[in-house]
């Protein structure tokens, strides 16, 4: 058996229960404020001549009284995703046909129909919404029967004499097809169920096999559940509380297992982890702990948020502690033929979480990039392990250059000897080579730099890149 | 009663023991190939008995300028050509060249740390995660109790922890394993001086200092060039340098 629960202008009835002033005023509901069409209306509105389509002018010129009000659609969903929510209250299984209308499968559930209506009506009270429930042995028939009267209850051998004296309108059939029916004298569904199958269908189309067996108080159309969220966490409160690092990372260790022994129950991993803590102090604080890889491993997860928490300090101490798992993820990771070369991502992961927690500074790579100055030649960027390609020959790779190392910019003292610089630093010190200089000009958009570089050999073997700016010496590295 | 030799054939006999020690054997063998890191320098890696090896400290000593870094950047071009290598950077990285020499800096995490702290907590962190195959550090000044923990990590994550310095302090001399001392020997130009003059590369004596599993002394010399160079190179001797250089050439 299922369960209809049906929603007359669910979009319509939204935008009122948010304008209780409204009262019994006429009211249509605009796609838009301005210049929008009218995509539903209410008894009344129809009944003073305006129609779904029109534009709001249209509709205001039949219906000059009504209050026009704007569609909200993420308003609108946002209402019935909390309905449906409610109704698995009442059955696991809920079919989300539409905005306004879902089924529930009620087969195994306890209770008589009765009590199912009642306990359904309970459920969505809170909506305050007008809410019609019907229980019926197919989707089309449970729909009929709420479109009949609220708490209506259809067995299978009544679903053709329900369904017979309902008009064709219900079967959701686009005008042009209910007036082609009408002029073949078809006005209600048992008048559509006493034509002939066959001939009917040839001249419809497929569709009209469907309609036909609506008609007939059968619906071929299948029972479609929605697929729920998984929601798995574990929390402590009330159980004491932990003033000591010990205790906190005891009880943190009882709830990683719980909601790894859940995952692993359900064959997922948690990819992003949750940890709220409550202190006396009425303080709660929730920390998000990112894991590169979707894990359902107690010892990783509390590896990772042991070095989240590590350096946080809390006013009062935890008399509260939740962990929610979140970025359910299937869990298995294709096994590569040389697995052994491959990083471990949840090592670096771990290690990349301790090092923000210890040092406040995030592990990071570095790309090259064109540039003139030294400083602009590089750029950190977020570390990621990178996918395969390990494994290369090393001596296809390593190429011996010489290598620069930057130090803090500071100035310095040069003596100049014709063109060419032939004392550094104090004290001074000969320079035995020099090349250079290689001119930089650039950012004349952003403060225009120009410099002059030199490479300088010294008396004592130094060797650094030094440069002129203005008038002023500055040393930028040595080759090393 | 023991017989006492005069000076002379003592001082002799000793000289013969040592001469048929054949050092050089010792540092032929010492690890299987997978245990060590090759520098990706041939001559050196022979000095080294094969390279550096792995889950010890292996520390690169000398002046400010001296080719430490450029024996670094083979050893990371190698690791990161195998797997994944790691870098606390206190600000003298300079990636352009690092990529230059064929580090692949997209496998090499750089942690940034400024004070001799924040470098061993980085450097305690990136080992425990056995995630990488070459740790490198800048050397500074710690206590032997913080260099015998990261020593204890390394050889758990079976990792090689690099110090880069100009010369290693009592306790990190005491926990290395090799330490390599290195010397710019001469400076190679392309041209004469002036604007079209540029540096063409350099010789880098590299000498064992220490070695856990064989003899010190053994040296080796590495030339590095860098790519566009022409034709013409000028050679300038660098006067004898030191391998112990202290930092105080780093201030000009």
């Amino acid at each position: 058996m299922l369960l209809c629960v049906c929603i007359p202008n669910y979009t319509l009835a939204v935008a009122r229960r948010d304008r209780p002033d409204l009262g019994d005023v006429p009211a249509l509901l605009a796609d838009k404020p301005d210049r929008g069409r009218v995509v539903a209306l209410d008894e009344r509105a129809r009944g003073d001549g305006a129609r779904v389509g029109q534009t709001v002018l249209q509709a205001c010129a039949s219906a000059n009284d009504a209050y026009v009000l704007v569609h909200d659609p993420i308003r609108s969903r946002a209402v019935w995703s909390d309905m449906l929510d409610a109704l698995d209250a009442v059955s696991p299984l809920v079919d989300d046909s539409a905005e306004g209308l879902a089924y529930l499968e009620m087969r195994g559930i306890d209770g008589d129909p009765q009590t199912w209506i009642d306990r359904t009506h309970l459920a969505l009270h809170e909506f305050d919404l007008p809410v019609r429930v019907a229980v019926g042995p197919s989707k089309f028939v449970a729909r009929a029967a709420a479109y009949v009267d609220d708490g209506r209850i259809c067995a299978q051998k009544e679903a053709a004499s329900l369904v017979a004296p309902l008009r064709i309108e219900i079967l959701d059939l686009d005008p042009r097809t209910i007036e082609r029916l009408e002029l073949l004298g078809v006005r209600t569904l048992g008048e559509l169920a006493r034509l002939p199958h066959g001939p009917l269908v040839r001249r419809f189309g497929k569709a009209a096999a469907t309609w036909h067996a609506r008609a007939c108080g059968d619906d071929p159309t299948p029972f479609l559940p929605r697929a729920h969220e998984l929601q798995i966490d574990a929390s402590l409160y009330g159980e004491g509380t932990a003033d000591r690092e010990e205790q906190l990372y005891f009880a943190l260790r009882m709830l990683a297992d719980r909601v790894c022994s859940d995952l692993a129950r359900v064959g997922k991993g948690a990819a992003m982890l949750y940890a709220t803590f409550e202190c006396e102090s009425g303080e709660i604080r929730r920390i998000d702990v990112g894991l590169a890889q979707a894990t359902a491993d107690p010892r990783t997860m509390l590896d990772v948020v042991r070095a989240k928490i590590e350096g946080k300090a809390f006013q009062s101490p935890v008399t509260g502690l939740r962990l929610q798992a979140a970025r359910l993820e299937e869990l298995g990771t294709p096994a590569t033929l040389f697995a052994q070369r491959e990083p471990d991502t949840q090592a670096i992961a771990l290690a990349l979480a301790r090092l923000e927690a210890a040092l406040g500074a995030e592990g990071t790579s570095v790309c090259t990039q064109a540039a003139h100055r030294f400083e602009r030649r590089f750029a950190y960027e977020p570390f990621a392990v990178p996918a395969g390609g390990a494994g290369q020959s090393v001596a296809s790779l390593a190429r011996p250059v010489p290598q620069l190392r930057l130090l803090a910019v500071r100035e310095i003292a040069v003596t100049m000897r014709g063109n060419a610089p032939a004392l550094v630093g104090s004290p001074p010190r000969a320079v035995m080579d020099c090349a250079g200089p290689w001119r930089i000009e650039e950012g004349w958009f952003d403060g225009p730099v120009t410099r002059d570089e030199y490479d300088v050999l010294l008396e004592d073997g130094e060797l650094y890149r030094i440069y002129r700016q203005g008038e002023r010496w500055y040393v930028r590295g040595a080759y090393d | 009663m023991p017989v006492l030799l005069p000076a002379g054939p003592k001082r002799e006999a000793f000289q013969a023991l040592k001469a048929g020690l054949d050092l050089g054997s010792a540092r032929r063998s010492v690890f299987a190939g997978d245990r060590l890191v090759p520098t990706g320098f041939d001559e050196l890696d022979r000095a080294l008995g094969g390279g550096f090896s792995r889950g010890a400290i292996g520390t690169l000593e000398g002046a400010g300028s001296s080719g430490r870094t450029a024996i670094m950047a083979g050893l990371l071009a190698g690791a990161t050509a195998r797997g994944l290598a790691a870098s606390v950077d206190d600000g003298a990285l300079y990636p352009p060249a690092l990529a230059g020499a064929g580090v692949r800096l997209e496998r090499l995490l750089v942690v940034p740390a400024q004070n001799a702290i924040g470098i061993a907590r980085a450097a305690d962190i990136l080992l425990r995660s056995r995630a990488f195959e070459i740790v490198v550090m800048p050397e500074v000044q710690l206590q032997a109790t913080v260099w015998s923990r990261l020593a204890g990590l390394a050889h758990k994550a079976d990792t090689l922890l690099l110090t880069l310095g100009a010369q290693a302090r009592t306790e990190l001399a005491y926990f290395a394993s090799v330490r390599l001392g290195c010397a710019i020997e001469r400076v190679l130009w392309a041209n004469e001086s002036g604007p079209f003059c540029e540096l063409g590369g350099y010789d880098i004596c590299a000498r064992v200092l220490k070695h856990r599993h064989a003899a010190p002394g053994a040296s080796a010399r590495i030339r590095v060039m860098t790519s566009n160079t022409g034709g013409f190179l000028r050679e300038r001797a660098v006067g004898e340098r030191h391998f112990f250089t202290t930092a105080r050439t780093m201030a000009i």
